[in-house]
């Protein structure tokens, strides 16, 4: 089936830009730059890293707080609770929902979680669970954009966090784009190079047989065949390419040829899991049937940090619509979703503490928002903004502890308030980016990354 | 967007020092100032080569000689028609020894309606057109406007009437201009427009479009670098504020007046259906409403299980607030029924989508009205662009308008009035100078759609000026120009040069801003579609009518209208065709069109890029496009005396050399037809397949 990616638009184009050659004189492309000198003048960090990479998952739709890792007492169900969202300016009143969890309490702090997440939970030591993040978006698109980028206003086409750490530190691996994104996003936004350039976008990549299109040869044509062929062609167009030696239109599909070739070579090597171990693949669920496509995403992630990505992003459940984490029909919708992601995700953690990459690799766990504590149909949840929870695991963050409360239905932020761009600030300070300095000017005009906001969750940090 | 890295502090030193500048007076933009039609020798040729000769002497240039015929032959179509001649026009051309042989296919092609195909392209970049942008209103029928372009270039409407029809062709004597409108409607996302989208949106694309400034800086503020206030900006906003979207009807009065009992039926048969799934979920109404009572409290519950006539004036409100939570949905019975049920139930569920999906409407096409309340209300100036913020009123005006604007009638008359003037410098100068980029890959000033101090001076002012200046005097005729244009000596320049002479010239000019030789440069995206397709023998050059869809994009319906067979099924059209917008939760730009630089038509584009990639090369070596033509080409090639000939001349315009010959014919030697497909894909892959040469 064919999907609509909406990453593949902007992504593609990043692609391109960051292979293409020659033309206007300099070298466009970072991604296969041989030496420092084409890594950006100017950019660099403000202070010593910790992180080299971020992995950042985002579940589309909106996390329900109250499902997962934020567990509230069920006395309040069946009340009839105002609602702050509400339809054409009036308040209604909405029935809290009874929550039929079955909470656990893990690691040495005794961390609650709920039973969907058992892996996540193995491995709470490691997280810093966030339950005072807020946003002001109620929609998911908005809130999506407010996430990725910090910002509400939507005048200015303004970028996504892996962006802006593309664009400040560059490719670290001059073979690999400093931003890349698996899964599909629910907004555009969420892989925008916006205003810094469609170059800074996300490039997406797959974790399939091939991390691009176009990469493996045509059904039932031998490599033999083809190497044949690519041997004429090239005799072919010898004359052309040396009449036009010195057209930089013309050179740059010379070198694309050359680089096209590299990559057939080089791009399944990255996506071949076979070289993995059995148990390292297990570990992550993949070859299982509900963990395995999410699995293969985590695998890859890990793959791509150790050949030093900066901000490789994960999308799940996003795509057409909302979002699939939406449960505004039945939170037992998250129920198949936590399966397909919780076994995962606590593989990527331990496997990247069990190879020494956790301290320098932080792994996000975000949401556009979460849910709210009442019923919108049925025995689903609306959206809700005022308070939700995301966590944050390994690049210097204390594992085992909960920060910031929500009230005691799980409506609102009651302690330490967080908003969007505190977890977006946190990040930056641990690749060594001040956020207060991130600016850039637009048209004659200076555009801050963050404007809002408190700045890092130093509490989480250690 | 480009983004400049100016450190912050940088930037307001500078800034302050503009501003400090802003009581001086400035030099008034080269732009603006009257167009000095240049001297020129009786008897010179075509003054293009007289202007262009005399600027290359100065800077000791020394111009390519005469490209070969197959050359020019292919140039000229794929510039002008955008598609690569066939075997026979080849055949024709070489033949000819006439001196008039080149004209005689200018004049061909400027009067085939592909070239009203290929031109309308450009234009639509430049005037932002798209099939699908964010949910808007205009999106039922925004082909027409697109097939409006096409038939007027073809047409030869003079550009200052193509021009008046963009802006006020709702008022035109002409009927058909009102597809014109598209342009200015494509804004609104409401019929009642309550955030002035179409005014804000008609300043923005007009001013760079047709007067190659940006008015746009100075919706905030005055513009930092143009002669452009905040008040000017205000002003030619106020042209359009009387503007209301307008739905016109592009139906038959009886099909109109029948168009309720359509509807009707179409309600009728959403009943049937709804009756049918009825049957099946009435059994299961009870056993879910008893689930649903365990999620309530048992006071509330024990008003549900009330005798509804029973229940007082409270009960009932009680009743109401708890009616979502009990109401059962239709994936609950789902998770209820027997597995047969659920079979038959999702089958006529999905019957019933299908038709929800597609009431039957009345096509419709989306034009601009004045509206007389707004007409008489005043114009505001927004403090800061924040539209929640009036200033100022403001009075209808436009930037540079000279003391005397006497506005008359419609608002926007008077502005055209001043824009569309012969003697307005500006606007033969924008004109001709889209045209020579088209030709040339690069306008004779670099920024087309900024003429002011942040853009790029002409780098031939004469030349610009004369081009202007004969634009006028020719009426305004684009197809006039196109002819002077590609029949000048300059055009049919050979893109190669001896080595000796190339580095000498590039020494002195390393960018070919002169054009000391013809600049080879990438096809666009279309261009190379449709040249693969016409090489597989399918390419469907049928003109106008409804987008296709590119493979990757999604079938999606319009919210506020849905029409029935939105998209055309034919993708073997010409790449206009292939649908393209932009829309914040899926993509909307195929990522064909996306790879080789075309763009969604959220923005207008000035200019696009032509980057060379690798993932471009991969698309053509491996993509499906090529292989499924190389198997066509394949047997179109196979009955052919000389499969090798004929395929070259088919793909390339051009007979093989020699060598070429027998390197093709080794790689084919003894392998018979099954190589043919292998030489086929070759041709396609081939650098000079995808350059204009």
């Amino acid at each position: 089936m064919n999907f609509s990616n909406p990453l593949s638009a902007p992504g593609r184009r990043a692609f391109m830009r960051r292979m293409s050659f020659g033309v206007g004189g300099a070298a466009l492309g970072c991604l296969w730059a041989e030496d420092e000198k084409f890594l950006r003048a100017g950019s660099g960090t403000h202070f010593a890293p910790k992180v080299k990479s971020v992995i950042f998952l985002f579940m589309c739709g909106g996390v329900s707080a109250m499902d997962t890792f934020d567990p509230k007492d069920n006395k309040w169900a069946g009340k009839m609770l105002e609602t702050l969202n509400s339809n054409n300016g009036k308040p209604q009143l909405r029935p809290v929902l009874h929550i039929p969890r079955v909470w656990t309490r893990y690691g040495k702090a005794g961390t609650p979680v709920c039973e969907w997440f058992p892996h996540i939970g193995g491995v709470m030591d490691d997280i810093a669970v966030v339950r005072s993040m807020y946003c002001h978006e109620v929609g998911h698109f908005p809130a999506c954009w407010e996430m990725s980028t910090g910002h509400r206003n939507r005048l200015f086409d303004h970028p996504s966090i892996g962006a802006w750490t593309g664009y400040a530190l560059g490719a670290a691996n001059k073979n690999l784009p400093a931003f890349v994104n698996m899964g599909r996003p629910s907004a555009p936004a969420q892989a925008s190079g916006g205003y810094l350039g469609v170059q800074e976008g996300a490039t997406p990549f797959q974790a399939g047989d091939t991390p691009l299109d176009n990469l493996k040869l045509p059904a039932g044509l031998s490599r033999v065949e083809r190497d044949r062929q690519m041997e004429v062609l090239a005799k072919l167009n010898r004359q052309f390419h040396e009449q036009h030696a010195f057209d930089a239109e013309v050179a740059a599909r010379v070198r694309g040829y050359e680089l096209a070739g590299t990559l057939q070579l080089a791009g399944p090597e990255l996506v071949d899991f076979s070289r993995e171990p059995e148990h390292v693949r297990k570990l992550y669920g993949v070859g299982e049937p509900e963990t395995d496509e999410f699995g293969r995403q985590m695998l890859l992630a890990r793959r791509l940090a150790e050949r030093g990505v900066r901000f490789i992003q994960v999308c799940h459940g996003g795509g057409m619509g909302n979002g699939k984490w939406d449960a505004h029909d039945d939170v037992a919708d998250h129920g198949p979703l936590a399966r397909q992601t919780d076994k995962p995700i606590a593989g990527l953690i331990r496997d990247l503490k069990q190879r020494g990459m956790l301290d320098s690799t932080m792994v996000v766990w975000a949401t556009e928002f979460g849910r709210t504590p009442y019923s919108q149909n049925n025995v689903g949840r609306d959206h809700n903004p005022h308070g939700f929870t995301c966590w944050l695991a390994g690049g210097g963050v204390k594992g085992g502890i909960v920060h910031g409360a929500t009230d005691e239905i799980g409506y609102k932020v009651a302690e330490k308030p967080q908003y969007v761009t505190d977890l977006q600030a946190t990040v930056l300070q641990q690749m060594g980016l001040d956020h207060k300095k991130m600016h850039v000017v637009v048209n004659g005009r200076p555009l801050h990354m963050i404007e809002e906001g408190t700045g890092p969750i130093q509490a989480i940090l250690g | 967007m480009i983004c400049n890295r100016i450190p912050l502090g940088v930037f307001l030193v500078v800034a302050a020092a503009l501003y400090a500048q802003e009581t001086k007076p400035k030099p008034a933009l080269w732009s603006l100032r009257p167009v000095v039609r240049p001297e020129l020798p009786t008897g010179g040729g075509n003054p293009i080569d007289v202007l262009v000769a005399r600027k290359q002497e100065q800077k000791g240039l020394s111009p390519a000689g005469r490209a070969e015929k197959a050359t020019l032959l292919r140039r000229l179509y794929l510039d002008l028609l955008g598609l690569p001649p066939s075997p026979e026009a080849v055949d024709a051309f070489l033949a000819d020894a006439s001196p008039e042989a080149y004209t005689k296919v200018v004049d061909r092609l400027l009067n085939d309606p592909q070239h009203g195909v290929r031109y309308a392209r450009h234009w639509l970049d430049v005037l932002g057109y798209a099939d699908v942008d964010h949910g808007m209103l205009a999106e039922p029928g925004i082909h027409h406007w697109r097939d409006w372009v096409i038939t007027a270039l073809n047409r030869d409407v003079p550009y200052d009437q193509f021009v008046r029809a963009h802006v006020a062709g709702d008022l035109s004597a002409n009927p058909g201009d009102v597809f014109a409108t598209g342009f200015l409607a494509r804004a609104a996302h409401s019929p009642v427009d309550r955030t002035e989208e179409v005014a804000f949106a008609a300043v923005e694309k007009i001013s760079s479009a047709f007067m190659a400034m940006t008015v746009n800086c100075a919706k905030c503020h005055d513009h930092m670098y143009d002669p452009i206030s905040q008040r000017d900006y205000y002003a030619m906003k106020a042209l359009f504020d009387p503007l209301l979207p307008d739905k016109r009807l592009l139906a038959s009065a009886d099909e109109i007046l029948r168009h309720p009992d359509v509807l009707e039926n179409w309600k009728a048969r959403q009943d049937a259906i709804q009756a049918r799934m009825d049957v099946i979920t009435r059994p299961y109404e009870k056993q879910i409403f008893e689930e649903r009572m365990t999620f309530l409290p048992k006071d509330v519950e024990a008003v549900f299980r009330k005798d509804p006539a029973a229940r007082t004036s409270e009960e009932q409100a009680i009743v109401k607030r708890y009616e979502t939570v009990v109401v059962p949905d239709a994936r609950k019975f789902r998770d209820v029924m027997k597995p047969d049920e659920t079979v038959r139930y999702e089958a006529i569920r999905k019957e019933l989508t299908e038709l929800r999906r597609d009431p039957p409407v009345i096509p419709a096409f989306w034009s601009v009205r004045v509206d007389a309340e707004r007409a008489a209300a005043k114009s505001h100036l927004y403090l800061g662009g924040d539209r929640t913020k009036k200033g100022a009123e403001v009075q209808p005006g436009f930037p540079f308008a000279p003391q005397d604007v006497a506005f008359k009638g419609d608002r926007r008359q008077a502005f055209l009035g001043w824009l569309t003037a012969p003697e307005n410098p500006l606007f033969a100068r924008v004109a001709v100078n889209r045209l020579w980029q088209w030709h040339f890959g690069e306008g004779i000033a670099a920024t087309p759609s900024d003429f002011g101090r942040t853009g790029q001076m002409p780098v031939n002012p004469a030349l610009l000026d004369w081009l202007a200046s004969e634009f006028v005097q020719r009426k305004f005729s684009m197809k006039a120009m196109h002819r002077l244009i590609v029949t000048s000596g300059l055009y049919q320049r050979s893109a190669v040069v001896p080595p000796d002479q190339e580095a000498a010239n590039r020494a002195i000019d390393p960018g070919n801003k002169h054009l000391w030789k013809f600049p080879v440069r990438r096809l666009d995206a279309e261009a190379i579609r449709d040249s693969v397709l016409q090489a597989a023998g399918t390419l469907d050059t049928s003109i106008g009518g409804r987008s296709f869809r590119g493979e990757d994009i999604m079938e999606r319906r319009v919210m506020s209208a849905p029409v029935t067979g939105h998209y055309d099924t034919r993708s073997n059209r010409r790449g206009i065709y292939m649908g393209r917008g932009a829309d914040t939760s899926m993509n909307m730009l195929p990522s064909y069109l996306s790879l080789f630089d075309a763009e969604d038509g959220h923005t207008p584009c000035a200019r696009r890029e032509r980057s060379v990639t690798a993932p471009q090369v991969l698309f053509l070596l491996n993509g499906s496009l090529v292989q499924e033509a190389s198997k066509k080409l394949a047997k179109r090639l196979e009955p052919a005396g000389d499969p090798v000939h004929y395929g070259f001349k088919l793909v390339l315009g051009r007979p093989p050399s020699p060598a070429e010959r027998d390197v093709a014919l080794s790689y084919l030697q003894g392998a018979g037809a099954a190589r043919l497909e292998g030489f086929s894909w070759m041709l396609m892959n081939l650098s000079e397949f995808v350059f204009l040469p």
